[in-house]
């Protein structure tokens, strides 16, 4: 018998990933960054034992997937046997930045090769000073380093690039970012390109697309600061949480909070998510 | 009670467009309370909380004006000024007199403004609710079971409790009352 979880999910409701935001702070600082991450900020670390107690809460509940984001992920040292951990449960994807993949962390990032995990890497153009405008120095460089050495040890990566408006963009430089990311060894598939969204800092700078809860997918996502209905709602701008997308302040019993993001779902009409194209 | 104009409160008070989700039903037409702009910031608190609120401080058994008289009573006692200029207005709305608003918040002899046995019997109830420690005194005790009945001693004392637990959250966040009621109090002699 399924659970309401289970059904839920089957129906499209909600999405079967949970998503965790395992801290805000970063080492880089960018221009459209929803979290206002950078090296100086409030950490708000959810914590690894935090992460692995409601992960296996949440696969009891019938969630498919985990997803663990920021923040850096990988700026915190537990963060690649966290990983692992989530890997050999469900299939899970982490968004990075790739900066940080030094010897030593691709060393102990080798054990994701064989689980159903993924990377999912920031690049928005395919020329350095262009994509280190928004990201900040030596990013390109760091990044087109950093995606062979992780494809070579057989783990899973994929692109995500953010643009102000993905349909202006143009074709001729789309075409030469696809072939880069090609020639660093990531296929077509594993390639994401969404818009910015109006939140956070890309508020600030007056940047991106508005997406209020009737464009985004319900996607339980745990915070240290609460439970919030989409990856893309636990903002800050001014150095202030934004709460307009907050399901409940507890995250533990998960059943709790994703029971509240169900009531939310049920009373959404179908079809809701897909206007701005970001899943 | 001092009339000191308190603007903002200790925790910021979310706006409509800053309401989580699950909260933004209690925000209604107008301007949300401070209780809920506050409350708001932990929804699932929000949606137990105002429920009990309004179930423990609605007429029920005990009509309005008993009701106004327990929370006015209390939260003067208690010296919370948000609760007493917010209720000062609702309990004039419910029909209690000026004269007797005034003998509540403490400035008057209650046995002079209230003639009705029942009222004195309640006010005296509330007293020895709102600032005793342990059980009741068993002659007022003996003089509540004399004039009410049980359904009605339990109303009365579960909306002096969730008034006590008002008036703390009230005062100790410094929520700020509207400036209309202000305005009100003002017109009426009662800041």
């Amino acid at each position: 018998m399924m659970s309401t979880i289970e059904e839920a999910v089957a129906a499209g409701k909600i999405g079967g990933r949970v998503w965790f935001y395992s801290n805000y702070h970063c080492n880089l600082q960018c221009s459209y960054c929803l979290t206002e991450s950078a090296p100086l900020v409030k950490r708000r670390e959810l914590g690894a034992q935090a992460i692995i107690e409601r992960s296996r809460e949440a696969e009891n509940l019938g969630f498919t997937g985990f997803g663990v984001t920021g923040g850096e992920p990988f700026i915190l040292d537990y963060m690649p046997e966290l990983v692992a951990d989530l890997g050999r449960r469900l299939p899970t994807v982490v968004l990075s930045n790739a900066t940080l993949f030094n010897e030593r962390r691709l060393r102990e990032v080798e054990p994701l090769a064989d689980l159903p995990v993924h990377i999912q890497i920031s690049l928005d153009h395919p020329d350095p000073i262009e994509n280190d405008e928004m990201r900040g120095p030596e990013n390109f460089r760091k990044v087109v380093e950093a995606i062979p050495r992780l494809v070579e040890r057989g783990i899973g990566v994929r692109i995500a690039t953010t643009l102000e408006d993905p349909d202006a963009v143009d074709p001729e430089q789309q075409e030469r970012l696809c072939e880069l990311h090609r020639s660093l060894g990531v296929p077509d598939e594993d390639h994401v390109v969404r818009p910015i969204i109006n939140r956070g800092r890309a508020k600030s700078n007056e940047i991106g697309v508005l997406a209020g809860f009737e464009q985004l997918e319900p996607e339980l996502t745990l915070t240290a600061d609460g439970a919030f209905y989409s990856p893309f709602a636990p903002t800050v701008r001014g150095g202030r949480l934004d709460t307009d997308l907050l399901v409940s302040r507890a995250t533990a019993p998960v059943s709790a909070p994703a029971g509240a993001l169900l009531r939310i779902a049920d009373e959404l009409p179908a079809g809701h998510d897909a206007s701005i194209g970001i899943r | 009670m001092s009339a000191r104009s308190v603007t903002t409160a200790l925790v910021a008070l979310l706006e409509r467009e800053q309401a989580p989700l699950l909260a933004r039903r209690f925000y209604g037409d107008g301007p949300a309370s401070p209780i809920t702009a506050s409350l708001a910031q932990v929804p699932e608190l929000l949606e137990v909380t105002l429920p009990f609120i309004a179930g423990a401080l609605g007429p029920a058994c005990l009509d309005e004006r008993a009701k106004e008289i327990a929370i006015l009573r209390t939260s003067a006692l208690l010296g919370c000024r948000y609760c007493v200029q917010t209720h000062t207005a609702v309990a004039l709305d419910s029909g209690l007199s000026g004269q007797e608003v005034r003998a509540l918040r403490g400035d008057g002899e209650i046995e002079h403004v209230f003639a009705d046995p029942r009222e004195r019997v309640t006010i005296e109830w509330i007293d020895a609710v709102a600032l005793g420690r342990g059980p009741v005194d068993p002659a007022i005790t003996a003089r509540a079971s004399d004039l009410l009945e049980d359904h009605q001693l339990v109303e009365l004392t579960l909306a002096v409790g969730a008034t006590l637990m008002l008036n703390r959250y009230c005062s100790a966040l410094e929520l700020p009352t509207s400036a209309p009621t202000l305005e009100r109090l003002a017109a009426e002699g009662l800041d």
